[in-house]
Parts: C-alpha cells; sequence; structure tokens
C-alpha cells in the first residue's frame, strides 16, 4: 500500500514536471533560477542545497508551490479517453446529453450564419470596417451595427427545458403513467450531492465565530497574505466573506493565478488583432449580449465600453478551449464548428465579466481573471456536465435542500405544479450575477472562490426562499412567486448563508 | 408600483375634492399641507403621515412651495406671518446659494474674511502653469473652479485668463439652470464676439443677464470611458447655527457620449454637460437606467480599484466642501426659524479625485426618471419630512431641531454647530485645568 501511495506520488510528480515545461512561464521562471546558479550565494560544491536556499530567498519557492496549487486544482485530472466509454456508466446519459446539447447549441450558431449569409469561421473585416473598429476600441458602444437580425443563441431557460426533460435509464418507463405529475425532479439523477450536514462540515470557517475579525484587523491581514504571495493562504482569506474591497482583486488574482505578465499583454494584444482582422458572427452576438443585458442595467451600464473589448477577445481566444475540460460521448451525426474559444454566447454571458469592472480599471487585468473565473466556474454552469459541481449537480443539491428543509414550500410548488428550480435556475446558471447588487455579488464570489465551490449557490437559493416563504406560500401563480423573487436588492450574502448553515 | 401609485394619487384627488374640516378641532393633533408641486413622491409621503391637503389660501402647516410662493410669503408686502406650527421648504434668501454668481461672490467672501483673521483655514499657495503663467489659490478652500461674473469681473477675468491661453473655459448664465445657455470657450476671440452679438439687437435679453465664466474642468475623471458628475442631496434645517445632512443615497449622472477633448467635440454639449435633461435629448439616452449610478457604487468601484484611502479622502473631501460652502453663506442667509431646504448640489471629481463644487440647486428635481429614481427620490423626502419634523410629528418652531439617530434615516450628520458647541462646553467642564482640544472637526 504504501509503495502505491509511493508510486503514485512519484506519478503526480513526474506528470507535475512535464506539464510545467509545457506552461508559458516556464521560460522566464527557468531564466530565473539560471541566473540564480551563476549568483556567487550558490555554491558549486553543495548545489542542491545552495541553490534550494538561493530560490527560497529569492521568492521564487512562493511562485513555483503557486503554479503547482494551480496546476493540482484544474490540469492533473485524470484524462478521458472519448474511445473508452463505460456502458455500465449511469451517468452515460447525462454525458450524452451534454455532448448532444454541445452540437445543437453549435448547429444552431451555424444555421444562423447560414441564414444571415456569414462564414461560419469568420471573414476577413472589410478595411473600412476595420479602421472605424480601430478607432472606436475604446467607446465601442460609438461602433454602430445593425443587430436586428441577431437573437442570442441560448438563454438560461432553453438549458433548463433540456434539463427538466432528461431521462435517466430506468426513469424511462415509469412516468408514462402519470402524465399529469410533471416530470420535474432530478432525484432519479445518480449525481451524488452533499447534505446540509456535509456542508456544514465543507464551510465550516464560515460558522466560527472567531471570523469576525474587526475590519481594521482584516486589512493588516490582507496585507500580510498579499506580501506573501501564497495563493493558498489568500484562498483561505477569502473564506472570511468579510474581504475589504481594496484587496479583493488582488486576491482574487492569486487564487485564480490570473496575475498578467508580458507574454499575456502579448496574448491580449493578439486577439485584439484577431478581432480586428476578422469578421465573426459571435462579435455580433457579444454586441448583442451586453445590449441586452449590461447597457440596460443600472449597475453596470458604465462599463459597456469595457465589456465589448473583453467579450470580443475572449471569443478569439483558443487558450479557452483548450482549458476548458469537455465532457465526451460518442454520438453520431455530423459536428459543428464552434467559436475559436468553444463557447458560443448566451444571453447574459456578459454578466459574469460585469462583475470584474468593480474589481479592475484595466481591460487586460479584468480579462485575465475573469477568463480563469469563467473557465473554473461559469463553464460548469452553463453546460450540461456531470461534475460535482456542474449545472445539474448544483440543480439537484437545490432540490434536495428544499424537500428535506423546507417540506411546507416543496409541497406549496408542489401542489401548483411549478417546478421550483424554475424559479432558481437563472441565479444559479448566472451566478447569482446581474440578481444581486455588485458589492453583494462580490461577498458571494468570495465565498467561491475561498471554498473552491459553486455549492453556495444552491445554499443561498434555498436561504432567499425560506426568507421570503410566508409571501410565497400566500400566492398561487408562477407570475406572482417570480415577482416576490425579483427584487434582491436588500439581501445580505453573508448572514444568510451562514443562517442557512447553522439551522437545524 | 406604478398600479399603486396611480391608486394613490387617485385618493389624493378625491381628498382635494372632498374639502377638509375647517372647523379644526383637532387643530394641534391634525396636519395640513400644501404643496406648489403636485409630484406623487411628496403627495404620497404626506397621505402616508396622514395629513391632509389644503389649498394655499387655507390653514396649512406644512408647505412644499415652488420659490416664487416662498417669496411671496416671506415678502413685506403679502403681510403674512407664520405662526409656531408652519413649515416651508425654502429659506427666503436661498439664491445666496443657488445663484451662480452669488455662491461665488459669498466664497471669495468668505475666504478673504477667513484670512482677514489671520485663520490657517486661508492659507495659499502658488500654482505654476505649464505656459509659465502663475496663478494663487488656496489651500484649503479651492474646492470651485476659478469663477469671474460677466460682464462685472471682465478684466479680472481676461487678467487670469493669460496666465494659462491654454485652459478652457465655460460660460453659464446665472439666472438659468438645467444646462440652458451652457457654452465652451477656448479663445478670447470668441468670448469677444459673443459678447458683440450678445449686445446687438437680436439679442436684447441677453444683454441684461449676467454671465459667470469657470475654469473649464478639463480633466475630469472617467469612469468605463465616460464623464460624469455627482448629484448629492442637502438638507439645511437651520443656518445660525449651522445644522446641515447629507443624504446618502446620491448618483452620479453620466454623459451617454464618450468624452473626448478633439476641438470638432467642442460644441457637443452632449460630451460636456452632465445634467438629465440635457442628456434626455441626446440619441443614446436609456431610460432604463436613465444614465444614474449610484454613489454606492461608485465608492465600491473606486476602492477596488484606487484603494480605501484615497476613496476616503474624496468623500471626506466632498463633506468639507459642503460644510464651507454652506458657512460662506449663512452670515447673510435669513436663518427663519419656519424654514428648511434640501439642497441638489452638482460636484465634478478630477482625474485626481479631487471634488469641485458646479453648483447648488434650491428645487432639486423630483421627477423621477426610473423605477430605482422613484425609489430613491420616495425616500428622500421621508427622510427629510423625519428630520425637519419633532418626534410627535407635527411641525412646531419651538423644537430644537436635534433629531434623534433613528430620524436621519439615510441621512448622516455633516454639522449640527449646537450640538458641536454642546460637546465642547461639556469637554472643557469636565477638562476644565487642561487644555481643551479643538473639538469640531470642521473648524
Amino acid at each position: 500500500m504504501e509503495e502505491l501511495q509511493d508510486a503514485s506520488i512519484h506519478h503526480t510528480a513526474a506528470k507535475l514536471i512535464n506539464t510545467i515545461k509545457t506552461l508559458k512561464n516556464y521560460e522566464p521562471l527557468y531564466e530565473n533560477v539560471q541566473k540564480l546558479v551563476c549568483s556567487p550565494s550558490v555554491d558549486r560544491n553543495d548545489m542542491c542545497n545552495t541553490l534550494e536556499e538561493a530560490i527560497k530567498n529569492a521568492g521564487l519557492e512562493t511562485e513555483i508551490r503557486n503554479i503547482i496549487f494551480h496546476l493540482v486544482r484544474s490540469k492533473l485530472k485524470p484524462e478521458e479517453k472519448p474511445s473508452q466509454i463505460n456502458i455500465n456508466d449511469p451517468l452515460a446519459y447525462l454525458k450524452r446529453a451534454g455532448v448532444q446539447w454541445d452540437r445543437r447549441v453549435r448547429k444552431s450558431l451555424n444555421a444562423m450564419c447560414s441564414e444571415l449569409k456569414m462564414a461560419s469561421q469568420g471573414q476577413p473585416r472589410i478595411s473600412t470596417d476595420r479602421d472605424e473598429l480601430l478607432s472606436k476600441w475604446d467607446e465601442l458602444s460609438n461602433y454602430t451595427i445593425d443587430l436586428a437580425n441577431y437573437r442570442p443563441v441560448y438563454a438560461p431557460k432553453d438549458i433548463l427545458d433540456v434539463l427538466l426533460s432528461l431521462k435517466g435509464p430506468t426513469k424511462a418507463a415509469e412516468n408514462t403513467e402519470f402524465v399529469q405529475v410533471p416530470k420535474w425532479e432530478f432525484s432519479h439523477i445518480s449525481l451524488p450531492v452533499k447534505n446540509l450536514f456535509e456542508l456544514r462540515n465543507h464551510y465550516s470557517d464560515l460558522l466560527r465565530t472567531e471570523s469576525y475579525a474587526g475590519s481594521s484587523d482584516m486589512n493588516l491581514q490582507c496585507q500580510r497574505v498579499l506580501e506573501s504571495k501564497h495563493a493558498p493562504l489568500c484562498q483561505h482569506l477569502l473564506r472570511k466573506g468579510n474581504t475589504p474591497a481594496p484587496y479583493r482583486g488582488a486576491l482574487w488574482s492569486f487564487v485564480l493565478g490570473s496575475h498578467v505578465n508580458s507574454f499575456d499583454i502579448e496574448h491580449w494584444n493578439r486577439l485584439k488583432a484577431n478581432v480586428l482582422a476578422t469578421d465573426h458572427i459571435v462579435d455580433k452576438l457579444v454586441f448583442k449580449d451586453i445590449q441586452l443585458t449590461a447597457s440596460n442595467d443600472d449597475q453596470y451600464f458604465v462599463f459597456e465600453d469595457v465589456l465589448y473589448q473583453v467579450l470580443l477577445c475572449f471569443s478569439r481566444d483558443t487558450e479557452i478551449a483548450q482549458m476548458i475540460q469537455f465532457e465526451h460521448y460518442p454520438i453520431k451525426g455530423k459536428s459543428y464548428e464552434a467559436p475559436p474559444s468553444g463557447v458560443v454566447p448566451f444571453h447574459g454571458i456578459c454578466m459574469f465579466a460585469a462583475t470584474f469592472c468593480y474589481l479592475f480599471d484595466s481591460p487586460i487585468n479584468l480579462y485575465f481573471t475573469f477568463r480563469a473565473f469563467y473557465i473554473r466556474y461559469c463553464h460548469r454552469l452553463t453546460t450540461i456536465n456531470t461534475h460535482p459541481q456542474g449545472i445539474v449537480s448544483i440543480c439537484l443539491l437545490f432540490e434536495k435542500l428544499l424537500q428535506t428543509h423546507e417540506p411546507q414550500l416543496w409541497s406549496h410548488f408542489r401542489e401548483l405544479q411549478i417546478q421550483p428550480i424554475r424559479v432558481v435556475f437563472k441565479w444559479l446558471m448566472r451566478a447569482f450575477s446581474g440578481h444581486l447588487p455588485p458589492d453583494q455579488l462580490l461577498v458571494l464570489w468570495d465565498l467561491i472562490l475561498g471554498f473552491d465551490s459553486l455549492e453556495i449557490l444552491s445554499i443561498f437559493a434555498i436561504i432567499i426562499l425560506s426568507f421570503r416563504k410566508e409571501s410565497l406560500m400566500q400566492v398561487n401563480s408562477l407570475d406572482s412567486i417570480e415577482a416576490i423573487l425579483a427584487d434582491l436588492s436588500s439581501v445580505q450574502v453573508l448572514p444568510l448563508v451562514q443562517l442557512a448553515l447553522s439551522r437545524d | 408600483m406604478t398600479q399603486e401609485s396611480i391608486r394613490r394619487s387617485n385618493a389624493s384627488y378625491s381628498n382635494m375634492y372632498g374639502r377638509v374640516n375647517q372647523n379644526m378641532t383637532h387643530e394641534r393633533m391634525k396636519v395640513y399641507f400644501c404643496t406648489d408641486l403636485d409630484k406623487s413622491v411628496l403627495v404620497n409621503n404626506f397621505e402616508k403621515r396622514g395629513w391632509s391637503q389644503v389649498s394655499a389660501d387655507d390653514d396649512w402647516n406644512f408647505y412644499w412651495a415652488g420659490v416664487q410662493t416662498c417669496r411671496n410669503i416671506f415678502s413685506v408686502d403679502s403681510g403674512y406671518r407664520m405662526n409656531d406650527n408652519q413649515m416651508i421648504n425654502h429659506f427666503p434668501n436661498h439664491y445666496e446659494l443657488s445663484r451662480k454668481d452669488l455662491l461665488v461672490k459669498n466664497i471669495k467672501r468668505y475666504r478673504k474674511d477667513l484670512e482677514r483673521d489671520g485663520n490657517p483655514l486661508a492659507e495659499k499657495t502658488d500654482v505654476n502653469w505649464s505656459g509659465g503663467g502663475c496663478s494663487t489659490r488656496y489651500l484649503y478652500l479651492d474646492f470651485i473652479p476659478v469663477t469671474f461674473v460677466l460682464p462685472a469681473d471682465y478684466n479680472m477675468f481676461v487678467e487670469e485668463y493669460r496666465k494659462n491661453p491654454q485652459s478652457t473655459w465655460i460660460m453659464k448664465p446665472c439666472g438659468k439652470s438645467q444646462g440652458a445657455g451652457i457654452f465652451l470657450i477656448n479663445k478670447l476671440s470668441k468670448l469677444k464676439k459673443w459678447s458683440r452679438e450678445a449686445k446687438g439687437a437680436f439679442h436684447p435679453q441677453i444683454a441684461k443677464e449676467s454671465y459667470v465664466i469657470s475654469r473649464y474642468i478639463d480633466n475630469p475623471l472617467l469612469i468605463g470611458g465616460k464623464k460624469f458628475d455627482l448629484r448629492l442631496y442637502v438638507l439645511v434645517t437651520s443656518f445660525r447655527p449651522l445644522k446641515a445632512y447629507l443624504f446618502k443615497q446620491g448618483f452620479c449622472r453620466f454623459c451617454t457620449v464618450k468624452y473626448d477633448t478633439s476641438m470638432t467635440e467642442l460644441d457637443n454639449m452632449y460630451v460636456h454637460l452632465t445634467n438629465v435633461s440635457v442628456q434626455k435629448h441626446g440619441g443614446e439616452y436609456n431610460s432604463l437606467h436613465g444614465g444614474k449610478w449610484s454613489v454606492q457604487n461608485l465608492a465600491l468601484y473606486l476602492e477596488g480599484t484606487r484603494g480605501k484611502e484615497v476613496t476616503d479622502r474624496l468623500f471626506g473631501a466632498i463633506s468639507w466642501l459642503i460644510v464651507h460652502s454652506l458657512r460662506a453663506v449663512a452670515p447673510v442667509m435669513a436663518s427663519d426659524r419656519h424654514c428648511f431646504e434640501c439642497y441638489g448640489y452638482d460636484i465634478i471629481i478630477d482625474n485626481n479625485l479631487k471634488p469641485w463644487l458646479v453648483e447648488v440647486n434650491a428645487s432639486p428635481s423630483l421627477t423621477s426618471t426610473t423605477v430605482t429614481d422613484r425609489i430613491l427620490k420616495y425616500k428622500l423626502i421621508d427622510n427629510i419630512l423625519s428630520v425637519v419634523l419633532p418626534p410627535d410629528g407635527v411641525p412646531d418652531v419651538r423644537w430644537n431641531k436635534i433629531p434623534s439617530a433613528d430620524a436621519l434615516g439615510n441621512f448622516e450628520l455633516l454639522i449640527d454647530e449646537e450640538l458641536a458647541a454642546q460637546e465642547e462646553a461639556q469637554n472643557s467642564q469636565q477638562n476644565k485645568n487642561s487644555k481643551s482640544m479643538g473639538g469640531n472637526r470642521w473648524k
């Protein structure tokens, strides 16, 4: 057993080393180590020890530790080989649904292309258009294009309808007898989700009374942790849920490993050049989405122009497609091309980015932190997948918590034949962006990053329903329920989440 | 929301026509209000308190008046004398603060007075312009852009202009509001041309009018590339002693067009003026947010992107500016105990995060442009009422005008000279032998 563990550590280490060598920051890192080797502090006769000491003193050790922290979190998952699909996998149908959904979305994008006579992989931008786009790059709200024929490819409602129609392998036959009862529960999906006890364990830091540190104390802690540059310490600090606004951007960048290096600036410039050179249908969809959402939002409209830049570059970023872990399942039929980023823009995608406008002034800094957050979290919420924090699991968790801890509300919804998930789905899929006021949304996302989990979304959705239970029990239609839940401007994240976790 | 307000305004009409009991056996309990403005944010708030509407000729306790009505009531000719249970929402000579030329005159006099008294607040410093000129500025009281009244101060203006001929100046008619009649000048010749035309037969009305000309803030703080100004609400319940409160829910008003200093844009007023009444005529006005962004969001953004210290310093400087502008007019204000006033302060922040007072409005708009705006203005009126009224809710000039902490709502105390003096007296009694440390933070 020990041997096995030992072997696995060696295996992991070997894998890590190989992966580090492929990273963009490997080269500058290696150069720095080389410089250290030449420095007088490194003794040729005691190379190993003195170099290690020198690496520590130069702060490179922290940098390497952070790199490993990010790698272990994201890139070292066992790779799934698409050819070897286990037929007995109880989640096979879910994976298939995910792949089918992805294909459907791409197909619909391609259909829009042919309808509007645009090349699905973009076409060279005509020079007058390119000049205009370039001259208005910092004020893209003044770049006018006719968007009348464009509409978002999909909205939360579309993905919800697919989720609600998911049929497990055993469930299919049973339901035919009860046509009256809507098929709306996720409980047949055999994804493991935590119960309240397990959640309480996971979020135990939130329930500690000592976490109510005074704000001046918290400022000091933030300064110290940021000086240490340790990503895991930064992450830990976010768990308190009372991060002072001035330190948030820096803390998030450490946790997500999204500090901007010179090669990142080059990357951004290449993305921009690509936007200027190619006219792609996603550009129109990006403009359409921002105009439908952020431009009309009294919390975010001021950032409209930054958002155009960020999302246009996002659409061209092929690194996103490489970093996102797509699930595989062999399905028959034609496959369709996706935009360079692999992400088909949906209704509300820009609201994920809008949140970051309160943290970063420069579009470049904003871009890389948003991109890292998107890849790690938003992607799981906007595609159908089997990830324990994917949208399906988050819905299932919500449903189980509601059934167990709000039985009254549960049966009320049941009597009305309204799926409770319908009322909260857009909150969950958008991680509350555009629904909570920015100061509270940032606290919620602090907790997502601090605990590295999206489960907080379900917990928070439940407690909002609990808080408005009395009003909810008095109404009988979906419209009235939605009206009761429409305004979240007075909601305070931290006390509510603490309450949700500590109740019986 | 809208249905509710329609129902409420219907109710107010039925009250109006249903006539109010004139016998007034419960005069001390029942409050009668009168308003010149038929705004639902006002009427809903009055009716929520169980007040009844009467006409201006009836006996009223609370009058939300237009400035002209107020002037008439206080004029010697009217012979109207208010009793102890009456309140009105303007000071008789509020124009000392709200007229652009008088505001400047009062602030200049205030600074001179302090200087003469050798007050350290009036310390001065030199500013060197890139063109080689040099101007003298107050170190702590430099919160309005350099301003002259035209035609009276024309020669002084030319002298200042020559020190830095690159700068742009903004001309505003003294008596107008909401951005009317404003234009920019970057060449002296343009001003001369204007003055010749104004004296011509075609514009007799302009000839009589005086203008203020101010150095244009050409380095405004831009957010998302856009220019904005701040609209803050300040409630004054007394000028002597000065009692003033700041409403925490102000907002930023954004230009809908991108900011650009190139000359071709100099005539596009949408770029330069942030008044909603001007912006509404721009092609890109958005009726969902109306170009308004809350001060809370501004603070969140500035803390997140610039840090806490500079943000705190900015908001501290804004409070400082408001208090000193009020102190500047306090000696000339008729501080009638029946009066209170809610001022709309317009402030521009430059890219060094320094706030500049642009103007003060004595009748800030109560028209709601968006749902959020409506909620805000309803709250504003509600909070004003609870600050200006004694705890029993009946207007009474004999009350000491010291509201409880609960009554403040979203207002925060800027300054209460009476309270400050009381505290100082207490402190000096406690430390009779030790030297008193300079109590009031505004001194």
